[in-house]
């Protein structure tokens, strides 16, 4: 396509200047939105009802003690919540998932960004490496957990590599360097995700907008500065916060990797929520930091949204 | 047209609808009124067993044509894949009262099971209906309930922990008979390791989730020491006897160094690689199940199973009233679900699967060793591997059948985790570890009261 017949291609035609209520009028009874019932009566069922009921739980005394009568277990009011931050490590979890979470969507940016970049343009054996860079991101988070604990054994591939430069490696599982297994097994597990939606990006950026850089003049790099980068500002957003939550919440990963109990500078929120929820049986404290959990996450996503305006209506701004 | 929308909405909510709830009603509880059979059906929930699948299979098939045979009853088995798919089902399944009829039940899970109150507490005529309790070995019966007029289970595996060494090992170094007592085995341990050639006494898993505490366990019982006072309202993580149980574990390694220094990473697979690899002369904290795989390596027909020591580092003799612990109570239980229809059924199964001949079945998929005295008396008299067994599954000792279990058993697992950096650098400070376990005491203390209440 040349920039000429971009020139000429027909304009679409503005929608007809209507009144607000007019609009929501029209885009409410224009669409066929019955059609949204199935799924509404599924999330329902399989999202908000857990949910209130995971809130409902959260301020019971719901163990292995009440769990038959569940519905008749005391409530304790905001006790679990209390006790959640006083003694049961709900601030230090937040510390280190936050920290996990940060460091590795940090990581994983950079590596992500490049690794598009470098097959956005045509070369033999692209669709090859494409592939290959999906790798990490498809299989299984169990698997690669599984894989890299037998990696990080003292005998290991990690240490064998260490030692071939004369470094001894040591016990990679435990205590501190526990969190930093976790987020080089993470990084290596999730930049294909970072990969993906810049390349969904860069691939929506017209070659005319490259031409014209061309014309101007400018460097690789400026290109991707004054040009791509500005161009997938959205998906690359995107990708971060998704990114940061994904890893936020991850359980498989450190639960596998680390076995439970997890070294403590390796104990992320969903693992302990996990531990107090189904190891020690404190149903209600496991949901009342499930809950603030959520909370946290919604925070960040919120902020996107009402950024990004995915929430405004047809015709807001 | 907006008649006809609105006939499509309601339509498709009913469809959705319908879908739910044919969803939610899939693989529920039957009574005993379903089923093909037309002696009604029982669904059972059992491990399973994924280094036998075609074992289980052939298995799992004569048990339920035998099932058939003798009660005209179809039996449905459902399995899971580890122990907190088992805990996520029967939380869902007491809290919906309804699910399997029956369940198999690790012995430590049992005290939460029990607490859970999803569960027959079993009559002396529910007893007879399964051949009565003379018909298990006596100790196996220790996990089935908090007392004989409250129990809930049923052994149908019992799995005791002993002590697995290499004979050709300790034929080389002239030892002729095997520890009594930890130290001895330190002895022992000392004088097969060569560190030089990489060959040590004993194998350690300090990153297992699972064997670390039952060490602990076993040496502060053998000082007269317990984790949770024998009327189950104490802590006893915080005493001077689990201190010195923790570190003389520690020691094995730290002050003995009886065991590769890897070991601080290692998991019971890596043990059980070591042991068969001929690079550790002991493989402590082992059950019969380790056979197949043992079998498989160059080991075969070299190797020999004893009861660990049952007498606490430093000392020459247990205390007065102290336990001999050579194992936990270990193994599982089959337990009927309190909101069954089919109690009749589930007791009848039970009588079969618990038979001699089934039992001896299990053992042959699986090497599950029997609970029926019948059946391991047969098997040990035969089989001089599995013979010493017996004399671990005697000297056994249950541990607390309390629902606060699980915090006690992983704090203490907590506290190795701790510790495992300290361990890696070849030393501990006993202030620290004491320091853990003051912790791992608080909240074992906490879930206790909660027990109690």
């Amino acid at each position: 396509m040349t920039v000429d017949e971009v020139a000429g291609a027909p304009t679409p035609l503005p929608p007809p200047a209507l009144s607000g209520r007019a609009a929501r009028l029209t885009s409410t009874h224009g669409r066929p939105l019955w059609l949204m019932w199935p799924n509404l009566i599924l999330l329902t069922a399989v999202i908000v009802i857990p949910f209130l009921i995971g809130v409902y739980i959260s301020f019971l005394d719901l163990d292995q003690y009440t769990l038959r009568k569940f519905f008749k277990a005391p409530f304790v009011g905001f006790q679990n919540y209390i006790e959640a931050f006083t003694s049961a490590g709900l601030l230090h979890s937040i510390w280190v998932s936050l920290a996990f979470s940060l460091l590795t969507t940090a990581v994983c940016t950079p590596i992500g960004l490049l690794a598009a970049m470098a097959v956005n343009t045509a070369f033999r054996g692209r669709f090859l490496v494409r592939s290959l860079f999906l790798v990490p991101y498809v299989i299984p988070s169990f698997v690669t957990a599984t894989v890299w604990r037998f990696i990080f054994q003292p005998s290991g591939a990690a240490n064998s590599l260490l030692d071939m430069f004369g470094i001894d490696g040591g016990q990679w599982l435990i205590g501190d360097r526990a969190f930093w297994a976790l987020v080089i097994v993470d990084i290596w597990a999730a930049w294909p995700f970072i990969y993906m939606m810049t390349i969904a990006g860069l691939q929506s950026i017209p070659n005319e907008m490259y031409e014209a850089a061309d014309l101007d003049g400018t460097t690789w790099f400026q290109k991707i500065r004054f040009v791509a980068l500005p161009q997938i500002r959205g998906q690359l957003l995107l990708g971060l916060l998704l990114s940061t939550l994904a890893h936020f919440n991850n359980f498989t990963l450190p639960y596998v990797l680390l076995g439970s109990p997890a070294p403590t500078p390796a104990l992320t929120l969903p693992v302990n929520v996990y531990q107090t929820s189904f190891q020690v049986f404190r149903f209600g404290l496991g949901a009342a930091m499930a809950v603030i959990s959520l909370i946290l996450m919604i925070i960040p996503a919120v902020f996107y949204l009402r950024a990004s305006k995915l929430t405004a209506a047809v015709g807001e701004d | 047209m907006r008649r006809l929308r609105t006939k499509a909405g309601a339509v498709a909510v009913v469809a959705s609808a319908a879908m739910l709830l044919a969803a939610c009603g899939g693989g529920s509880s039957s009574d005993s009124s379903s089923g093909s059979g037309s002696g009604g059906s029982l669904d059972i929930y059992i491990g399973a067993q994924p280094n036998f699948p075609e074992q289980f299979a052939t298995w799992s098939k004569a048990l339920t044509d035998t099932f058939k045979a003798k009660t005209g009853a179809d039996l449905t088995i459902e399995t899971y894949a580890s122990a907190s798919d088992e805990t996520t089902k029967i939380q869902s399944s007491v809290v919906a009262g309804s699910g399997p009829d029956i369940y198999n039940l690790g012995t430590t899970f049992t005290p939460v099971a029990y607490a859970t109150q999803g569960f027959l507490t079993l009559s002396d005529d529910d007893w007879k209906k399964i051949g009565g309790r003379e018909r298990f070995l006596p100790q196996t019966l220790g996990m089935s309930g908090p007392d004989q007029a409250n129990q809930i289970g049923v052994p149908a595996a019992m799995r005791p922990f002993g002590l697995a060494y290499n004979t050709d090992m300790f034929t080389a170094a002239g030892i002729t008979t095997t520890p009594t007592t930890w130290d001895d085995f330190v002895a022992d341990a000392t004088k097969l390791t060569n560190s030089g050639t990489g060959v040590y006494g004993t194998t350690l898993d300090f990153s297992d989730p699972f064997d670390p505490w039952k060490f602990v366990w076993a040496m502060t019982e053998q000082q007269g020491g317990y984790f949770v006072s024998p009327d189950l309202k104490t802590a006893g993580l915080n005493s001077d006897q689990t201190l010195n149980a923790t570190t003389g574990y520690f020691d094995l390694l730290t002050k003995y160094h009886l065991a590769d220094p890897a070991s601080v990473g290692w998991k019971a697979g890596d043990a059980i690689a070591a042991f068969s690899q001929g690079k550790a002369a002991m493989y402590p904290m082992t059950t019969a199940q380790a056979i197949p795989t043992l079998d498989k390596s160059p080991l075969k027909g070299h190797y020999a199973f004893a009861s660990l020591p049952t007498v606490a580092l430093g000392m020459t003799e247990r205390p007065a009233g102290a336990q001999p612990a050579a194992s936990i109570v270990s193994g599982d239980n089959i337990a009927i679900a309190s909101y069954t229809k089919n109690k009749d059924l589930a007791l009848q199964f039970i009588d079969l699967f618990t038979s001699t001949d089934q039992q001896l079945a299990n053992f042959e998929a699986f090497g599950n060793l029997p609970t029926n005295q019948d059946a391991m008396n047969q098997l040990s008299a035969k089989n001089a591997l599995l013979a010493p067994f017996l004399e671990i599954e005697s000297n056994s000792t249950p541990t607390a059948f309390t629902g606060a279990w699980a915090d006690v058993q992983n704090g203490v697992t907590n506290v190795v985790t701790q510790s495992q950096p300290s361990l890696a650098n070849g030393s501990y400070d006993t202030s620290a570890v004491k320091a853990l376990l003051d912790a791992a005491n608080g909240s074992a203390q906490s879930a206790l009261d909660r027990a109690n209440k």
